[in-house]
């Protein structure tokens, strides 16, 4: 049923995909093999289809093909792999922020974002640019570590930043966030 | 009374019989119990195994499958508009004659399965009652399923289905489980309509079951109590949806052996495997259910919900059929926590005992009856055992019907519905004794070496009667306490705004007793490492991770040396599957004794490689070594040698299967802290802090993420989340109008972990998975009573229910 087709730049590789005009995004992109962004709600209020276009943050499920035409996205697969993984991903791996992992496509594309803007966030800037994504296995705790952690990281850890697109410049001054202890998970 | 230091001490007349049938002291393999020096690969952070695959956007749920099948066709249900009623005529012939659709089903057709059935996901013979049909004639919710349209996508499917003209007679509804067992309530099923096992079913009163248990005689101890010692209370809790990350989702089709295959979200695979088997009159054998990765179950995937749907639209198209459910069809049609109303009163003597528990339950069931007994049951049975010592205990409930969407299998499992009741009861019982709410709860809680009878309470002898082996809750007291400051409690400065705090205690399971099996095989490579094929379901909370710990921790290796596949029900061995937190515990049993059975093979191995005898053989990091010489062989070197050897050769193997009736409780507090707005009624929550025995913990991270996981859906019960219906209709249709908490509404979160041993358990663990479910609730409820005086006996707590309250009392 296809009856246009959209020119993207998806993860710096440009392509022309068949679309049906009542296609979202996301049904373009999993379409053709990209499977990383979820099917959560198809309406747009869980996050879980989360992709960035032109850079943006957007619920690819709610994008109509047809307006995304031209468009650069980026999604979950064009980070690391897994051998060699994106600090974002590196720190939801070691702060254990996962559990079904459904969720976490989007989440990571929305940190990606939020990390891009502002790298230098406090625990409350975290769970705010993170409350259009909802979780339902981990409580949140882990998750907001771990991208306070991505953050602190991108100091640490510079050169694989920038050789991953750069984004990410500065880190968390007072690296004192206050959240990677227990108890003290909230300013 | 006994005292809290010496609880073995007791003088009990049942007890020479009690030892033998539940003795207190477990005999125990020597290797089960370490010490944190000795243990290698448990109680260690071990990343997640599929961690990786996750982050990157590589690990594959059924929906990612669709790109196997080139010709697959996709469904869409269509469901019933009236909450009830009969179907008298269904149009497909505008779907039928459309291009690009494969196939309508109606309950007519031949495909479409004429049988009862019941789609709980429980051991054999279900015992929830067979009470539906794949589609339905009778339909008795807005969300029953009729029909179905499989066509070349899903676009299409869809404008199929709303071509789809279904009449009805329309019939009266019931939505008031208070009124549904009334003369003149309309009724849902005719007797002859259902085949159910379970007790007091009156299906002319709506009435799905009743049930009734007594320990001692509670109407004398009410008698002889002090009446201002006798306390009553009433509770009631809202539809909690599941809020499953990914929908119910299945791909049927058949393979070129002609045999039928499924992929699908499902904790149960061997149970859905033999539930198609029944319903579809296909032989076991020849139906395969395979489970991918799943986005989380929650009890709403101990369901067989569409599998059937799908089968038949696949038999019927003659393609590979995938059914993905809407969210809307998640928030309406499918499967929620039970609604209940619960009284709880008690007796008090004069010398402060507990001396009588009386608890009643109402659960609505909705229009089918899955789950619908065994998680009223539970209601009791959970919370109750927090006070075993209790002599007089009396549980009665009834589950009716209603013409509102089915309960089922949710995380707690009928337990956070209880909790809410005992323990926000004890918590107002010793306030109005003026006691501490902690310490007068601690008097009575359970100990290590009590022989918990109310556990049973519902079944006849004591055979389940449990004994209590490893008991942190007192720590959990101590430690919570300390965490949420409870001694030390700083009021706002302004005067209308009031702090206070509240705790819970808690108790789960782990399993159902005495119904359970989970089975494992293990094989060795030649390189040292090994493939681990086990029953038990990993739906997302890390149970494969877990399991690639205790291998490695009998067979010496690491855990990323041992590749896990599990639940395939051609390629595993068995498995109940992930409910009732039964996973680590028994299918985590399993695991461990097939590594050991292994690990006698490896030994046999060292013995001949190192010419020492297998006595003084230990494995660890990656080698087999002589504790007597320090002469060690690697494990790679083993492994090629018993493949590979000259004179002789074996593939190292181990297997085993594990059931048990023990199903020991894990413990917990949760505390909640709570600032109360006398004016408006709002409530801010300054903290939660949960402290969790669940034995051993395997994978400590894994450990807090299913607490912190679990305490976000008790936040969500108790503050922001139920379904709204006006007569039958539902208007909570997606996350737009249901309260899921997000990043923003959940307050700082403090987890504890209480590390206790069990000895029946692997390497001392117990469950973890449920009891976080059942806290928040009484905790906010104790708190807020803390903070400004008022009780609310109603979820969720909102600023209006305050308000209300705190009018009423001025």
């Amino acid at each position: 049923m296809y009856t246009m087709q959209v020119d993207l730049a998806i993860n710096d590789q440009q392509e022309q995909l068949d679309a049906s005009k009542s296609d979202s995004l996301l049904d373009v992109l999993r379409k053709q093999g990209r499977t990383g962004a979820k099917r959560g709600c198809d309406t747009g209020a869980c996050g879980f289809c989360t992709v960035l276009v032109d850079g943006e943050p957007e619920k690819s499920c709610i994008v109509p093909a047809a307006n995304a035409d031209g468009s650069t996205v980026e999604t979950i697969e064009g980070l690391g792999s897994q051998s060699d993984l994106h600090p974002i991903q590196q720190a939801f791996v070691d702060n254990f922020a996962l559990q079904c992992g459904f969720c976490i496509p989007g989440m990571i594309m929305r940190s990606k974002a939020l990390l891009a803007e502002n790298p230098d966030l406090t625990e409350a800037e975290v769970r705010e640019a993170l409350s259009d994504n909802l979780c339902r296995c981990t409580g949140y705790k882990k998750i907001v570590r771990a991208v306070l952690d991505a953050a602190d990281g991108v100091d640490d850890t510079s050169t694989s930043v920038v050789a991953d697109g750069g984004h990410l410049g500065v880190s968390n001054a007072d690296g004192a966030c206050g959240c990677c202890h227990d108890g003290g998970d909230s300013e | 009374m006994s005292t809290p230091d010496s609880p073995t001490e007791r003088d009990d007349p049942d007890d020479t019989i009690d030892r033998q049938d539940h003795p207190r002291e477990w005999d125990e393999p020597e290797n089960n119990r370490t010490v944190p020096s000795e243990r290698e690969n448990i109680n260690t952070d071990t990343e997640k195994n599929d961690a990786r695959k996750i982050v990157t956007g590589e690990a594959r749920y059924t929906a990612d499958y669709h790109e196997r099948f080139p010709e697959l066709a996709e469904g869409t249900v269509i469901r019933s508009d009236i909450p009830h009623g009969y179907v008298t005529d269904i149009d497909t012939s505008a779907a039928e004659g459309m291009d690009g659709v494969y196939a309508v089903i109606t309950p007519w057709d031949d495909e479409v399965p004429d049988k009862l059935y019941s789609s709980s996901g429980q051991s054999y013979p279900e015992p929830s009652p067979w009470d539906m049909n794949v589609l339905r004639k009778h339909v008795r919710y807005v969300g029953d399923p009729i029909a179905a349209v499989a066509a070349e996508d899903s676009e299409t499917a869809d404008r199929a289905a709303r071509t789809v003209q279904v009449e009805y007679e329309e019939l009266d509804g019931v939505f008031d489980p208070g009124s549904a067992t009334n003369e003149d309530a309309p009724q849902l099923f005719e007797p002859d309509d259902v085949e159910n096992k379970q007790s007091g079913a009156e299906y002319e009163r709506n009435l799905e079951s009743h049930f009734e248990g007594e320990i001692g005689d509670v109407d004398a101890a009410i008698e002889q109590a002090d009446e201002e010692r006798v306390v009553e209370t009433e509770w009631e809790t809202p539809y909690q949806s599941h809020c499953v990350p990914e929908p119910h989702t299945t791909i049927a089709y058949t393979d070129e052996d002609n045999r039928h295959s499924f992929i699908t979200a499902t904790q149960v695979p061997f149970h859905t495997r033999r539930q198609l088997a029944h319903l579809f009159d296909v032989p076991i054998r020849d139906i395969r259910v395979t489970k991918p990765r799943i986005g989380a179950g929650f009890g709403s995937k101990q369901e067989m919900a569409i599998e059937p749907i799908a089968f038949a639209l696949h038999l019927k198209a003659g393609v590979p059929v995938k059914l993905e459910m809407t969210r809307q069809e998640e928030f309406t049609a499918l499967r929620f926590r039970h609604p209940m109303r619960m009284r709880m009163r008690t007796a008090v003597s004069e010398n402060g005992e507990l001396t009588a528990m009386d608890l009643y339950a109402l659960s609505n069931s909705g229009a089918y009856g899955t789950h619908g007994m065994t998680v009223a049951n539970n209601v009791g049975t959970k919370p109750l055992p927090l006070y075993p010592r209790v002599p007089n205990v009396r549980f009665e409930g009834d589950v009716v019907h209603t013409n509102l969407p089915m309960g089922a299998a949710m995380r707690g499992y009928g337990a956070p519905q209880g909790h809410f009741a005992v323990e926000a009861h004890m918590d107002e019982v010793a306030r109005q004794l003026d006691r501490d709410p902690i310490a007068f709860r601690r008097d009575h809680v359970v100990r290590a070496g009590d022989l918990v009878r109310n556990s049973a309470i519902l079944k006849d002898g004591d055979r389940f009667a449990r004994r209590i082996r490893s008991c942190g809750i007192e720590e959990c007291i101590d430690r919570g306490k300390d965490a949420i400051g409870y001694d030390d409690l700083e009021q706002p400065e302004q005067s209308h705004r009031h702090r206070g705090v509240g705790m819970a205690l808690i108790a789960q399971g782990s399993g159902v007793s005495g119904k359970e099996l989970g089975a494992a095989q293990i094989m060795m490579n030649e390189d040292g490492s090994f493939h681990l094929q086990v029953g038990g379901v990993d739906t997302g909370t890390g149970t494969d991770t877990t399991f690639s710990q205790i291998s490695a921790e009998v067979l010496g290796c690491a855990p990323e040396d041992v590749v896990v596949l599990s639940s395939d029900t051609d390629l595993t061995p068995f498995d109940y599957g992930a409910y009732a937190s039964s996973t680590t515990y028994i299918s985590g049993m399993a695991v461990k004794k097939a590594a050991e059975d292994a690990k006698e093979r490896l030994l046999d191995w060292g013995s001949r490689m190192l010419d020492e005898p297998v006595s003084v053989l230990e494995t660890g990091s990656g080698e087999i070594y002589s504790e007597e010489t320090g002469a060690s062989v690697t494990l790679e070197e083993v492994g090629y040698e018993a493949i590979y050897g000259d004179e002789k050769r074996e593939q190292i193997l181990g297997r085993s299967s594990h059931s048990t009736d023990e199903s020991p409780p894990p413990f917990g507090a949760q505390f909640v802290d709570v600032t109360v707005d006398e004016k408006t009624g709002e409530y801010e929550l300054n903290k939660l802090a949960f402290a969790a025995d669940c034995g051993v913990a395997i994978n400590p991270p894994q450990v807090e993420g299913q607490i912190e996981g679990g305490e976000h859906m008790s936040l969500e019960y108790a503050t922001s989340g139920s379904l709204d219906f006006e007569e039958g209709q539902p208007k909570t249709h997606g996350f737009r109008q249901y309260g899921m908490p997000r990043t923003t509404d959940h307050p700082p979160m403090e987890t504890l972990l209480v590390e206790t041993h069990e000895p029946t358990g692997p390497f001392g663990a117990k469950s973890i998975a449920e009891l976080p479910t059942n806290g928040v609730p009484p905790a906010l409820s104790n708190a807020i009573r803390d903070a400004v005086g008022i009780r609310i006996n109603t979820l969720p707590i909102t600023a209006e229910r305050i308000k209300q309250a705190l009018d009423h009392t001025d």
